[in-house]
């Protein structure tokens, strides 16, 4: 039975007497339940939204209750959506069950290993939570404006900048960026978004700028600003000392213009200086740093590393290296650059220049359901390290969806494309007589080049035409 | 005066003496001690009063004041549509220093969406922003011209109240020359000069244009020296907050202008240094009527009311007592003798003359009577060019116009006749424009 522990935040809030199902445990304070030195499984936060914000904040931080499920007993304030399960999901049942799952797939993440270090345990925290992400929170108080909250209480020993820890990731794959929530610029010295936009002198770039209504006497023509032409109570244009009495028919505003106290200078459009109120800093409103506000999931190749193991130090990318598994923008480049060889060279040399071969696992789906999670994935690592055997040095590949792969192949004719194929279909079919009954079927589609290269094509519309054979 | 309006009014004895030997030199010796007694006189105190006005502008050194009230400029608006930001660019435009607020009050908002339009998409500009300030005010049920001044006096909080139209607009000096009489706490209210904008637009206009220069530009300058304004335009006046709020308000009826104007005066009599200065260097340019018709029909509302005022409103306030005898007597004479009397007797004569004399006597005594109207009409456009108006160069083009104008006046004198029989029999004060009938009815009759 799972040990839950009901935090009550405010002492005008009373526990609940029993939860059914699970054992109850009822704390005053968050002191007394990070002082128990027997953790609590489930974790109910109750009080007013910001304490229970506050409360996730240092749950998170500590390592007993980094990856649990945290549930608040009410809606709570960004900080709670960021840091915990959400709202309770009802009764003691619906908990135990949550529980449960939650228990289930922790021995999937890394073969069974406990997480180690910031890395994973952001990983595992993902992947404990299907189609979970990273949310940032706004806070007009810190100088980027947005944080990431469960980044920064998991890595708060290590002092980490989180959103640069989420690039990172990005890049190895590992995450990938979810919805766009904000985009903000910071100032490049210090990355700060509090900055103050100031319209300045063009020629000294001093603040101290002021409009200048100018006027146009209709009588003589003359257009000079307003100061010269009061005198006393009227409007006496400077030039032919005719009395102007009446905007539109004895003269006009033909321009507003601003004029700098500084130095005097005369302008229609001020420049528009960034000072950082932070560092003070000054710059161009174009030499920010744009920077998007996104949240980030588990991307397909970051679940497939949890799954398949992290390796030592979180060398999953090493793993991946020895596919050649590239990503999708550096395998579109390596394709059109072969594709503008071929295109250039290929009729004259002779000889084929490369081949794309993509590769669909029909089944995947149905086979996790057949065989259960842990033999599909067997299975899985078998092609893969079939796969590995196949490519030679010089191929290339890339990941399409959870259940395509992308192969690109230099120097490879038709027929050494046929080869391939054969290979890898002789490989699967040593692995599904050691499988058994169950059936991993693949799905080919190949193109050569240049015979097979159409009209205006280029790498991304190749891909999609052949993906499109695949499905 | 007495004998002279007996005789006039004895039509069977001055039939037979007319219709004598003597019958031409009769009506000539009645013509004329009536121009001499009546129009000559009120000329003379125009005139004298002109010169003395411009004696003191041109000896008085330039003045200087840090009297810089906030001005409310109450401006009511109706159905002019894109034309009110007209009015109110001209006001932001103004070059007195101190506060403006600009409160137009849009009177059946409901049905005039595209002023109220007009009135919202007002922006300031950015160098107004520091003393200038625009509330609109949206008076969706309609209510006339009285209530729409209330709603603007209630929300308004200038020391000084200007009640403005919402189709004129405003040389730029005029906030600073009205302000400055101000500062004299004796002046209760400062009438403003008003000046036809449409001028050229057809001959109607053009007359006008003559008409306003001489009666209210060169006229009420005169006036005012010895304190005599007759009248502070609805267009164009402004007033002491205190005394609108000692007052009351504006008070329902048409021609609220000239009700005011009188409600004030009858506290001339007790309070003899108070005065209503006419500024003719505060000017604003109204639209006039463009056709003869449209023209007849705005004197029509204009000399009826007259007379529901005098007559009927205030019979009781034209007193020697309230508004002292200066004013008393130019109400009567300027007031009750030539605006009401004057029609029936030019009418009455033209007819006599008619029927009467012959033909050949007609004209040369009509063309008589047109020389000197159009001397001395000349004579006066004269000093008012050279004298009053602040734009000679532009006034100097109507000299055509002149010839035309004893006509028109003669005209439109007749049509008074008609206009005050027309209030006299049909209450035609009750029917006005100015305000629906649903406000009209319930107000007090006299």
């Amino acid at each position: 039975m799972a040990r839950l522990g009901w935090v009550s935040l405010s002492p005008a809030l009373a526990p609940p007497g029993s939860v059914e199902g699970l054992e109850l445990n009822t704390f005053p304070s968050l002191e007394a339940l990070l002082e128990q030195p027997q953790g609590c499984d489930v974790v109910v936060l109750d009080g007013p939204p910001e304490a229970m914000g506050t409360a996730a904040r240092r749950l998170r931080a500590d390592h007993r209750y980094q990856l649990g499920l945290i549930y608040t007993s009410r809606a709570g304030d960004p900080w709670c959506a960021a840091l915990c399960d959400g709202e309770l999901p009802g009764d003691g049942a619906a908990i135990a069950t949550a529980w449960q799952q939650w228990q289930e797939r922790q021995p999937l993440f890394n073969r069974g290993q406990a997480p180690e270090g910031v890395d994973q345990s952001l990983l595992c925290w993902l992947w404990q939570r299907p189609g979970a992400a990273i949310q940032p929170v706004r806070d007009p108080g810190h100088a980027q404006i947005y944080r990431y909250p469960l980044v920064e209480a998991i890595t708060a020993d290590e002092r980490l900048n989180s959103d640069g820890w989420l690039r990172q990731k990005e890049q190895e794959n590992l995450l990938e960026g979810g919805d766009l929530i904000d985009r903000i610029r910071q100032c490049p010295a210090c990355s700060s978004s509090r900055l103050n936009y100031v319209d300045v002198c063009p020629e000294c770039h001093g603040l101290d700028i002021v409009r200048q209504p100018s006027l146009h006497c209709f009588v003589c023509g003359h257009v000079a600003p307003q100061q010269n032409f009061l005198k006393g109570d009227a409007l006496v244009c400077p030039n032919c000392l005719s009395q102007l009495r009446h905007i539109g028919s004895d003269y006009d505003r033909p321009l507003e213009n601003y004029r700098c106290r500084g130095c005097g200078a005369f302008f229609v459009d001020a420049d528009v200086d960034v000072r950082c109120l932070d560092c003070c800093d000054v710059n161009q409103p174009n030499d920010l740093r744009v920077r998007e506000i996104r949240s980030f999931r588990l991307s397909e190749a970051g679940a497939l590393a949890c799954r398949q193991g992290l390796g030592d130090n979180g060398a999953i990318g090493s793993y991946f290296r020895r596919l050649k598994l590239m990503d999708r923008g550096d395998f579109l480049k390596a394709l059109d650059w072969q594709m503008a060889i071929a295109r250039r060279y290929g009729r004259s040399s002779g000889s084929a220049i490369a081949a794309l071969l993509g590769v669909r696992i029909e089944n995947i789906e149905q086979l996790f359901v057949d065989v259960g999670e842990a033999r599909a994935t067997a299975m899985l690592e078998g092609l893969l390290e079939r796969l590995q055997q196949i490519i030679r040095d010089t191929d290339r590949c890339m990941r399409g969806r959870e259940d395509t792969l992308w192969l690109l192949l230099p120097h490879t004719s038709a027929r050494g494309l046929d080869r391939v194929r054969e290979r890898l279909q002789e490989g699967l079919e040593r692995i599904q007589s050691s499988a058994g009954a169950a059936e991993l079927s693949l799905k080919f589609v190949g193109c050569v080049l240049p015979e097979q290269i159409q009209d205006d094509e280029n790498a991304a519309l190749m891909l999609a035409r052949l993906a499109g054979d695949l499905r | 005066m007495e004998p002279v309006l007996e005789q006039a009014l004895n039509l069977p004895l001055l039939l037979e003496q007319l219709r004598g030997e003597d019958g031409l030199a009769l009506l000539l010796l009645q013509l004329f001690p009536l121009f001499l007694v009546v129009e000559l006189p009120l000329t003379l105190v125009v005139v004298l009063g002109v010169l003395r006005w411009w004696i003191r502008e041109q000896t008085l050194p330039p003045r200087r004041s840090l009297y810089r009230p906030r001005v409310s400029c109450l401006i009511t608006c109706y159905s002019e549509g894109a034309d009110v930001r007209k009015t109110l660019e001209t006001l932001c435009e103004q070059t007195y220093p101190g506060e403006i607020e600009l409160i137009p009050v849009v009177d059946g908002a409901a049905a005039n969406q595209h002023t109220l339009a007009a009135v919202r998409g007002f922006e300031l500009r950015e160098e107004w922003r520091r003393t200038r300030r625009v509330r609109p005010i949206a008076k969706w049920q309609r209510g006339g011209r009285v209530s729409s001044l209330n709603a603007g006096l209630s929300m308004s909080t200038g020391s000084i109240v200007m009640a403005l139209d919402g189709d004129t607009s405003f040389d730029n000096t005029m906030v600073s020359a009205m302000v400055r009489h101000f500062e004299d706490p004796n002046v209760p209210a400062v009438a403003g000069s008003l000046r036809i904008r449409n001028t050229w637009t057809s001959l109607a206009t053009a007359l006008q244009a003559v008409e306003y220069l001489i009666s209210i530009q060169m006229a009420k300058t005169g006036l005012s020296e010895w304190n005599l304004v007759n009248n502070i335009s609805g267009a164009f006046g402004a007033f002491r907050r205190e005394i609108i709020e000692q007052l009351g308000g504006w008070d329902t009826h048409s021609a609220e202008d000239l009700d005011i104007t009188l409600r004030i005066k009858s506290y001339f009599g007790r309070h003899r240094q108070l005065r209503i200065p006419f500024e003719p260097r505060a000017i604003g340019h109204t639209d006039g009527p463009t056709s003869m018709v449209g023209l007849l029909k705005q004197r029509l509302r204009w000399d009826g009311d007259l007379l529901f005022l005098y007559a009927r409103k205030h019979s009781g306030s034209i007193a020697p007592r309230l508004m002292g005898w200066p004013n008393f007597l130019m109400t009567v004479i300027s007031g009750l003798f030539i605006q009401v009397v004057l029609p029936f007797i030019i009418v009455g004569y033209t007819a006599i003359t008619a029927i009467t004399l012959p033909w050949p006597t007609v004209l040369a005594l009509s063309v008589l009577v047109y020389v000197v109207y159009l001397v001395v009409l000349s004579l006066q456009f004269l000093l008012m060019l050279l004298l009053v108006s602040e734009r000679p160069q532009q006034d100097v083009k109507l000299l055509p116009i002149l010839p035309l104008f004893p006509i028109a006046m003669l005209l439109i004198r007749c049509w008074s006749a008609v206009a005050i029989l027309n209030e006299l029999w049909r209450r035609s004060h009750e029917e006005s424009s100015m305000a629906p009938w649903w406000v009209l009815r319930r107000a007090t009759r006299f």
